[in-house]
């Protein structure tokens, strides 16, 4: 998983992670390095071919994911900074799209669970922006592929091929490619977006007809119409990882129902109670609706006392919350996400 | 012109209408659209060593690209003669850049410019793999050409090259569009738009570019400007060209349907838009039901126009004539939520509840399109006394 020329390095200057040494072995992966113009990166001996990357991820995702005598964060970085190194090997040998797509899915997963996991963390330990940066590129780079296996397709005149793995006939492999999945996720990441829902309204309709994927369509129209009800609604319905992109979305969504609530119910004597507010809106609990209220500069006495004067327009969102209700109020485990 | 005639008589006749600076028939002698294409005596596996020598740097360069691709043309290889188009754009641009205080072969720019999109997207449709690759990469020789045009600004107003940019933008915004990548658009109308030469521009290139901003801004759900653009390209279009017409009409209609004027049956018929009269109809009567019946029927043309999606935005403003009729009907300045909720159930949406039904009438408050409050405890709507449900033209 490792080149030798970067294992005599690392072990010289002492640049071993943590993560890296098992038991009183050491187990290096290659790290991420930016292409600087002096380097040659493209050079044989340093790439790892397909089979190699495959294993890496897996091991990366399956092995060093489940450590839990060191803090999330840590792992974050090191996964993170290691799967952008096998990226790197993938772009630099071109690798088939067929292939890409067996690798980017477990880290679009990655990418995916971590931003849900990280949420509550600070600015200077987790970037959400950066790591949403680095989710869209894998997410677009996965479509890309697909698009291309779909023309590859109309050309061969296979009509009936949705894509599955023993195409490609693995046998070790512990993760699935999803392309409805990914497809979905490219949904929800932009759900304040319009373009992913024009790419879905072009896909091939045996992908459009699958019902995941029309469930995250329907609540990205209900969300457009600002239906809050219909969106919070359906969004029980959503898989783990889908889940998790909902919850990191929840806090934009109550903020902008809020909004939109106190004009509607705006009013000096009448009040709307706190439990219907954390129904309609997915609240943990009415300590929540009253500190998200107060946050946006609303009156909390029996109910919330709506004003759309005193709302605060020009505040920040507040922070998603881990334990939610729709993830039974456990925080989902990287295991789970990883094998569905 | 050149229909006919030897090589060297190409070659000179070229060389005279650069040396007099006659861009117009420059531009036609370096066309692909013009009828020396057809002259089989231009045609040679060996252009560049007739040419070489025989004519003047730097015309002689666009020249053998230009006949180069004419051959490959003729011989139907698209992705050759979009190699070569590409190489000729580039020589054209070498020859703008050392043309200094000048703007007279800006014609031949916009003759070169366009074929190569032409040929672009000739190339695309043969290649089934390249999903719009070919395409980029021809943006990217278009922008060299803009790059050299915006960056004449020491020019005196009438001779400089900034007159080209509009003609540029325009071709781009074309591929932009076609490979789906409309983000690239920004930068290029805030070029345009903050331009000296903003009204000056002919107003065939005006309204094109209008066109396309205003689909633009439809699709950034910026229904105002994309209002004022589409309107001022459907005024000024040529009143013959109607098949541009009817396609400004296919996003001005929809426009403006959201910004609450329907569109009249005689107009429809008029461009051949009949599609959009069920839903002017279904809209009008705010029938649920009847607007999904509607996108079902015509999904493919609303897919293929982009439009679809603003299509199903349409039904906000069913959902306030519906809920406008409502009112007239209970004649009073409190109705129960049950009452929307009902009327949502019998004109298609079963499955609404009392929640959702207030979530409904909040966002209408919200956008202004219903004058009122909503009362939780007593599951009613206040409306004002005076307009409850203003007329939607007069909100934005």
């Amino acid at each position: 998983m490792c080149p030798q020329d970067e294992i005599w390095l690392r072990k010289r200057e002492k640049l071993i992670h943590i993560l890296e040494v098992v038991g009183d072995n050491f187990k290096l992966v290659k790290s991420y390095s930016r292409s600087a113009a002096d380097a040659n990166i493209a050079v044989p001996s340093l790439l790892r071919p397909y089979s190699v990357l495959k294993k890496t991820v897996n091991y990366l995702l399956h092995e060093v994911g489940k450590q839990t005598n060191v803090p999330v964060i840590v792992i974050y970085d090191f996964l993170n900074d290691r799967l952008r190194a096998v990226r790197q090997d993938m772009t630099i040998q071109r690798l088939l799209p067929e292939q890409c797509m067996e690798l980017l899915e477990p880290i679009i997963r990655f990418h995916v669970y971590f931003a849900y996991r990280l949420c509550e963390k600070a600015i200077n330990e987790f970037d959400p922006v950066l790591n949403n940066k680095l989710l869209l590129e894998c997410v677009k780079w996965f479509l890309s592929c697909a698009d291309e296996m779909d023309r590859l397709n109309r050309c061969f005149n296979t009509h009936k091929t949705a894509l599955s793995l023993d195409l490609l006939n693995l046998e070790d492999s512990k993760t699935m490619c999803d392309r409805v999945l990914v497809e979905c996720l490219y949904i929800l990441c932009n759900i304040e977006n319009y373009q992913p829902l024009v790419r879905y309204l072009g896909l091939p309709s045996y992908i459009k007809r699958n019902p995941r994927l029309k469930l995250v369509y329907e609540i990205a129209i209900a969300n457009i119409k600002n239906d809050f009800i219909r969106v919070c609604r359906l969004s029980h319905r959503l898989c783990p990882l889908t889940t998790c992109v909902f919850v990191i979305y929840l806090p934009r969504l109550q903020r902008n129902s809020l909004l939109i609530m106190s004009s509607a119910y705006n009013s000096k004597q009448l009040t709307v109670p706190t439990t219907i507010l954390q129904d309609w809106m997915l609240f943990n609990s009415v300590v929540d609706v009253t500190e998200c209220c107060k946050h946006y500069g609303l009156n909390v006495d029996n109910g919330v006392q709506f004003n759309k004067l005193s709302f605060k327009c020009d505040i920040e969102a507040h922070k998603p919350k881990l334990n939610n209700r729709l993830t039974g109020g456990q925080i989902i485990n990287l295991h789970e996400v990883l094998t569905y | 012109m050149m229909a006919t005639g030897t090589l060297n008589q190409y070659i000179q006749y070229v060389e005279r209408m650069f040396r007099t600076a006659n861009g117009e028939n420059l531009a036609r002698l370096l066309s692909l659209r013009d009828d020396h294409i057809n002259n089989k005596n231009l045609r040679s596996s060996d252009i560049a060593t007739l040419v070489e020598g025989n004519c003047v740097a730097p015309l002689d360069e666009i020249i053998i690209y230009h006949l180069c691709c004419v051959q490959a043309l003729s011989v139907k290889d698209f992705m050759e003669a979009y190699h070569h188009q590409s190489q000729c754009v580039a020589a054209v641009v070498r020859l703008l850049q050392a043309q200094k205080e000048e703007n007279w072969s800006l014609s031949l720019m916009y003759t070169v410019c366009l074929d190569l999109r032409l040929v672009a997207q000739k190339a695309e449709l043969c290649d089934a793999q390249s999903n719009g690759k070919i395409l980029e990469k021809a943006a990217e020789s278009l922008l060299a050409c803009f790059r050299v045009c915006a960056a004449d600004n020491r020019t005196a107003d009438e001779d400089t090259k900034r007159l080209g940019m509009l003609n540029l933008v325009n071709q781009l915004l074309k591929v932009y569009f076609r490979i789906n990548k409309l983000h690239l658009c920004k930068p290029l109308i805030r070029a345009i738009d903050s331009s000296p030469f903003k009204d000056q521009f002919p107003l065939a290139q005006q309204i094109t570019y209008r066109y396309f901003v205003g689909r633009k801004a439809m699709f950034d759900s910026d229904y105002r400007s994309a209002d004022e653009y589409l309107s001022f390209a459907f005024q000024n279009c040529h009143h013959q060209s109607i098949k541009n017409k009817r396609l400004i009409l296919t996003y001005l209609i929809p426009v403006k349907m959201l910004l609450g004027f329907m569109p009249a049956k005689r107009l429809l018929h008029k461009y051949d838009l009949l599609q959009f009269w069920d839903l002017v109809t279904a809209v009008k009567n705010g029938n649920l039901r009847e607007i999904d019946h509607v996108m079902e029927e015509h999904e493919s043309f609303f897919i293929r126009a982009g439009i679809y999606l603003i299509v199903e935005k349409l039904k906000i403003i069913a959902y306030r004539n519906l809920f406008r009729k409502v009112y007239l009907a209970e004649n009073t300045h409190q109705i129960d939520i049950v009452s929307f909720q009902a009327a949502l159930q019998i004109m298609g949406q079963v499955d609404v509840d009392s929640d959702e039904t207030q979530c409904i009438v909040a966002n209408l408050i919200y956008d202004g399109k219903i004058k009122g409050y909503i009362s939780y405890q007593h599951k009613k709507v206040v409306v004002s006394k005076q307009n409850a449900f203003p007329p939607l033209s007069s909100l934005y």
